[in-house]
């Protein structure tokens, strides 16, 4: 795929995996700021590793990933966060003995401006009201879609400038799924930019600008969302329709 | 009434030092998984470091506690750099295995070291706190009260570090979840050195208040390490007000056994009741089927 001016986060030819072969092989795609980008594919064909490896949790083996020019291969997770990169793992990874708002303060973590994050902690409680009803209690007593959304907001907090969300659908019921995504839509409207991780394209194609599809750690096809969903064949293939 | 005095005077003494000694290891095995095995050590350490300024220059209560502090610190960072960060990058699955064993030499050769430099001779502690109080017809040494303040003192400061600042935050966020404390920007390695640091403060603190009470000798460190093993395992392992209060518990009712049967028979009655305790709920009285940190 050609490279998009002003792509603020840049893969090019990535391969990671971790202890023992590649699981991502050669992944190149950009991430336009403002714009909200989907890699979508079955379960277990690298997804949730192409996050891993751009947020420095996994090893970068070869290839380059430049997050607003700068590169991150060899930094620390710690210090790509510090650059502008937040990541809502799978599965919540919350501090669960923590109250949503000290979640919520350890998404802040790298700011010490009070200003910004009082700034913040509005808006995340204007997008998510609920987290401002619960924020003081423990996190792992909040329900499936809770937890998630502090997950979320937690991102929000970092104020970073690219946002990475892996399946936030994941295990969740249909009512509580439409309202993660009307979060995700919302945040669409700020002009956010994401890199959005999903399993079922239909889900999140209104939602995205550029989708990829990822089969056996490879890109397998990239386009407008619209022209993937009718490509009934790669559908059929890929996702098992 | 005198019995009354004796008991609590002597189990909220040795609770408030079982306790000391209980929130430092507590506090790195719930942080980090790492059962730090030369604890005991860094104990003792705290306790000769102050001895040897004392012996040069006299000092009062409140600097020997800060000697005894910045020295178990810098000993905590020492381990740290020397021996943990290495094991954390290179043991992998291993690494609470490992580190126990390494710790294990750690705590002989630190032992050895203070054998070699100080003897074998116990030693008084030269800084102390003269004068009795008077309660109903008993008196009970001033310096217990003094043990018990400062314990409580140091008990409540690290109460409010770990749940009421950044840092505190920061290193309740690692031991809850280390990966998602790395995606928030946590420098995790830093908060390791931090936490074992102040282990080693805490620790440097009990091994000065310890041997104000016993006497100085390069194995003082073992007792109160023991002892802080078995309530740390009581309270539920990283559990730290869980431990506090394991350890006062058990203080007072291994003092009532002293006072009531003898005092041969408080710690293997200690030691039936944690079995007991540990038969009734494996996972401590407070903790949870998966560890609760902090």
């Amino acid at each position: 795929m050609s490279e998009t001016s002003g792509a603020i986060l840049k893969l090019e030819d990535v391969h990671a995996g971790y202890e023992g072969p590649d699981v991502l092989h050669g992944i190149t795609l950009d991430v336009p700021r403002g714009q909200i980008v989907t890699v979508v594919g079955p379960n277990g064909h690298g997804k949730s590793t192409l996050l891993r490896t751009i947020s420095g949790l996994t090893s970068l083996r070869r290839g380059e990933v430049t997050l607003a020019g700068h590169k991150l291969s060899g930094l620390r997770p710690e210090r790509i966060a510090a650059l502008g990169l937040a990541h809502v793992p799978q599965g919540d990874l919350l501090f669960p003995e923590m109250t949503v708002y000290e979640n919520l303060q350890m998404g802040a973590y790298l700011s010490r401006d009070a200003r910004q994050f009082d700034r913040l902690l509005e808006e995340v409680y204007a997008l998510l009201p609920r987290l401002k009803e619960r924020h003081g209690q423990i996190a792992s007593s909040l329900s499936g879609g809770e937890r998630r959304m502090v997950g979320i907001g937690r991102g929000l907090m970092a104020g970073a400038e690219v946002l990475m969300l892996d399946e936030p659908s994941l295990g969740l019921a249909p009512l509580v799924i439409d309202q993660i995504y009307e979060v995700i839509g919302a945040l669409r409207e700020q002009g956010r930019t994401i890199l959005l991780v999903e399993e079922n394209p239909a889900r999140v194609a209104h939602l995205s600008d550029t989708m990829h599809l990822l089969d056996d750690g490879r890109l397998a096809w990239s386009g407008a969302p619209a022209d993937l969903l009718e490509r009934e064949e790669l559908l059929e293939t890929y996702l098992g329709g | 009434m005198d019995i009354l005095v004796a008991i609590l005077a002597a189990g909220l003494t040795n609770g408030a030092l079982y306790a000391l000694a209980t929130i430092g290891l507590s506090l790195v095995w719930g942080s980090m998984g790492m059962l730090n095995m030369a604890h005991g050590a860094m104990l003792t350490l705290g306790g000769y470091a102050v001895y040897t300024v004392a012996t040069s220059m006299g000092l009062p209560v409140w600097l020997a506690v800060i000697v005894a502090a910045g020295v178990g610190a810098v000993a905590g960072a020492v381990l740290y750099m020397a021996v943990v960060r290495s094991l954390l990058h290179s043991a992998g699955k291993n690494f609470e295995t490992s580190v126990m064993i390494a710790t294990v030499g750690i705590a002989i050769a630190l032992q050895n070291a203070l054998l070699l430099f100080y003897g074998g001779q116990p030693l008084a502690q030269p800084f102390g706190v003269s004068g009795m109080i008077s309660i109903g017809n008993s008196v009970v040494p001033m310096l217990n009260f003094v043990i018990i303040l400062v314990s409580v003192a140091v008990m409540a400061a690290l109460a409010l570090l770990i749940g009421r600042t950044r840092m505190g935050r920061a290193i309740r966020a690692t031991a809850q979840n280390r990966q998602a404390a790395l995606l928030m920007g946590v420098p995790v390695e830093r908060i390791y050195l931090q936490v074992l640091a102040l282990s080693g403060a805490v620790s440097g603190i009990c091994g000065v208040l310890v041997s104000s009470v016993t006497q100085l000798s390069p194995t003082l460190g073992a007792d109160p390490m023991l002892k802080a093993f078995i309530m740390c395992v009581v309270a539920g392992l990283g559990n730290l007000p869980g431990a506090v209060a394991a350890a006062f518990g058990l203080a007072l009712i291994e003092a009532i056994v002293q006072f009531t049967m003898g005092a041969r028979w408080g710690f293997p009655v200690l030691l039936m009741l944690v079995i007991a305790i540990l038969i009734w709920r494996p996972n401590g009285l407070f903790g949870r089927a998966q560890i609760r940190r902090m």
